[in-house]
């Protein structure tokens, strides 16, 4: 089947959708800027938009290298801390989404940015926490965006760097966390959680992907539900913002 | 009373075995030409901070002059990872103490109001707590909240002993400007013993008196004021100029193994004798120019 569209275009997407106006939105680079910077030129106009390091409202006209790039702070409203928005806004329960991205996901949403291979024996580190950890313990929802593979999407990370429901059931809000995982967008599908295991659950599939093309393409085996739709296809004018306004150099796109 | 110091002196009076909070963000105000600095000097056994593992850190650690580095992860966001950062931790040479950004923000909060905790709701359920806890010294422990009964994990003041920073324009006594986020840097300053301002450009007092609510240092703070143009290439310096993306690039590429490092540190590091020999090596003067931000987009 051939569409008009990429995976990472639905991707961007379905994580616009996730938003809605007047929400606070913390987001990193990548993916979840195209999805969150489209929401707001969408149907979340008044969608406030923070970036870790002290960003509130940015309206960059040029694409940068990540967070500490000049380009993305451009315009913004506030520039300001990490007190400030992870603290002041995220820590005190104002945050209403966080998106966050990984190495590896597990079936209860807890994510690894940390290291591959063995903890205490022969390991690759990565990248570790920065801001995620925080965003995945004080916001109200987070909302996981990751390619569709086997080795990310595994029964067992190697670290839980930024928690997601930890061992499922009410093991979260025994740790005193309130939030987690609303959705996982994958390019093949979106799951959500099962509303007491804490499960990932099969919420849609991609047009043009099978359910074994799904299922045979992850460490686990999520919770599919007796009737599982297709996920809308992105519109003509989402597809035309992110293609002429928001990534025209496909820099975050791939 | 003036503060104005040379790289050299502001440098010789770290001694080895400190405590540092550097002021990078991954490629942005790193404390470059201090870090090539204290490497030439062979100070050694320092402990690091920041929120955000940057560049600055990350050329220390793979000079050999970091013992213990105390981090929220990092990056140095599409060029690469903190490669040395990284082989350290791999290969045991390293104790990193690794939290997220927030919490680092916080020690550093709690060593500025000189309060002996902090409470935090984040590292809960993760393993970056198992792994803090597992430490022979742990500087997280929990409390229980007086007022609700509620668990509460806590962390230990950091008080580093010396705040490097690198700040856009200050007065000779230290009140300084940094334009545009600060990400940790207010903290680290106000925790710290005292504080190193390393200035793209020094101005009168009487400039700073004209808008003194932009002072973001105050020079109470400060113990050595360093001018030094271009001090934190080939990182980018907000409103002054853009990150040096093929200079960036020659360091991930010379930070793959330890042996290509020790040819990088010897050709841009020991193969000058102060930052102004470095800059004519990087380019001189007709390169740095192409690098000057446009003064309204910043970069």
């Amino acid at each position: 089947m051939e569409f008009d569209y990429t995976p990472s275009e639905l991707m961007a997407v379905a994580g616009a959708r996730e938003l809605r106006d007047r929400e606070v939105v913390a987001v990193g680079l990548g993916l979840p800027v195209v999805a969150s910077f489209l929401a707001k030129q969408t149907h979340a106009p008044n969608m406030t938009i923070l970036f870790e390091l002290g960003v509130i409202n940015p309206q960059p006209v040029d694409q940068g290298v990540g967070l500490a790039d000049p380009r993305v702070w451009y315009r913004a409203n506030v520039l300001s801390s990490f007190v400030d928005i992870l603290g002041e806004v995220l820590h005190r329960g104002r945050v209403d989404v966080g998106f966050l991205g990984g190495l590896e996901v597990d079936q209860f949403g807890n994510l690894n940015t940390s290291l591959l291979g063995e903890p205490k024996g022969k390991f690759r580190h990565m990248i570790g926490s920065g801001g995620a950890n925080d965003i995945a313990s004080c916001a109200k929802r987070t909302i996981i965006i990751m390619r569709h593979e086997e080795r990310k999407l595994r029964k067992a990370i190697s670290f839980i760097t930024s928690p997601g429901y930890i061992t499922g059931n009410d093991s979260r809000s025994k740790a005193g966390l309130a939030g987690g995982p609303s959705r996982v967008i994958t390019d093949k599908a979106i799951f959500s959680f099962h509303p007491e295991t804490k499960k990932m659950m099969l919420a849609s599939i991609h047009p043009g992907i099978t359910l074994e093309e799904v299922l045979g393409t992850m460490g686990f085996s999520p919770v599919v539900p007796e009737h599982v739709p297709f996920t809308e296809p992105p519109s003509g004018e989402q597809i035309r913002l992110i293609r002429e306004v928001i990534d025209p150099k496909r820099f975050y796109m791939g | 009373m003036t503060k104005i110091s040379t790289l050299s002196d502001a440098v010789a009076s770290i001694p080895s075995g400190a405590h540092l909070a550097l002021s990078g963000f991954a490629i942005t105000r790193c404390t470059m030409a201090f870090s090539r600095e204290v490497i030439r000097q062979g100070i050694k056994n320092l402990t690091i901070s920041q929120c955000v593992g940057a560049m600055d850190a990350d050329m220390l650690v793979g000079a050999g002059a970091v013992k213990r580095l105390i981090y929220g992860g990092g990056s140095l966001d599409r060029f690469g990872r903190l490669n040395c950062v990284n082989r350290g931790i791999e290969d045991g040479s390293l104790v990193a103490d690794e939290y997220s950004s927030l919490s680092v923000a916080f020690r550093y909060l709690a060593g500025a109001l000189g309060v002996p905790f902090m409470p935090i709701r984040s590292l809960r359920g993760s393993d970056l707590m198992v792994q803090l806890k597992e430490r022979s010294v742990s500087d997280l422990a929990n409390i229980t909240d007086p007022f609700t009964g509620e668990d509460w994990p806590v962390l230990k003041p950091l008080l580093p002993d010396v705040a490097v920073v690198q700040v856009q324009f200050s007065d000779e006594e230290g009140n300084a400007c940094i334009i545009g986020p600060r990400w940790d840097n207010n903290e680290q300053v106000r925790a710290s013993q005292r504080t190193i301002v390393i200035a793209e450009h020094v101005v009168t007092c009487e400039t700073i008196c004209q808008t003194p609510e932009q002072t973001t240092i105050p020079g109470l703070f400060v113990s050595h004021v360093v001018e030094l143009p271009f001090a934190a290439h080939p990182t980018s310096v907000y409103r002054s100029y853009d990150y040096d993306a093929e200079h960036i690039q020659v360091y991930v590429e010379a930070t793959r193994t330890p042996e290509s490092f020790q040819l990088f540190l010897d050709k841009y590091v020991y193969g000058v004798k102060d930052h102004w020999e470095y800059l004519e090596l990087v380019g001189g003067l007709q390169h740095l120019s192409s690098l000057k931000a446009d003064p309204v987009m910043g970069y």
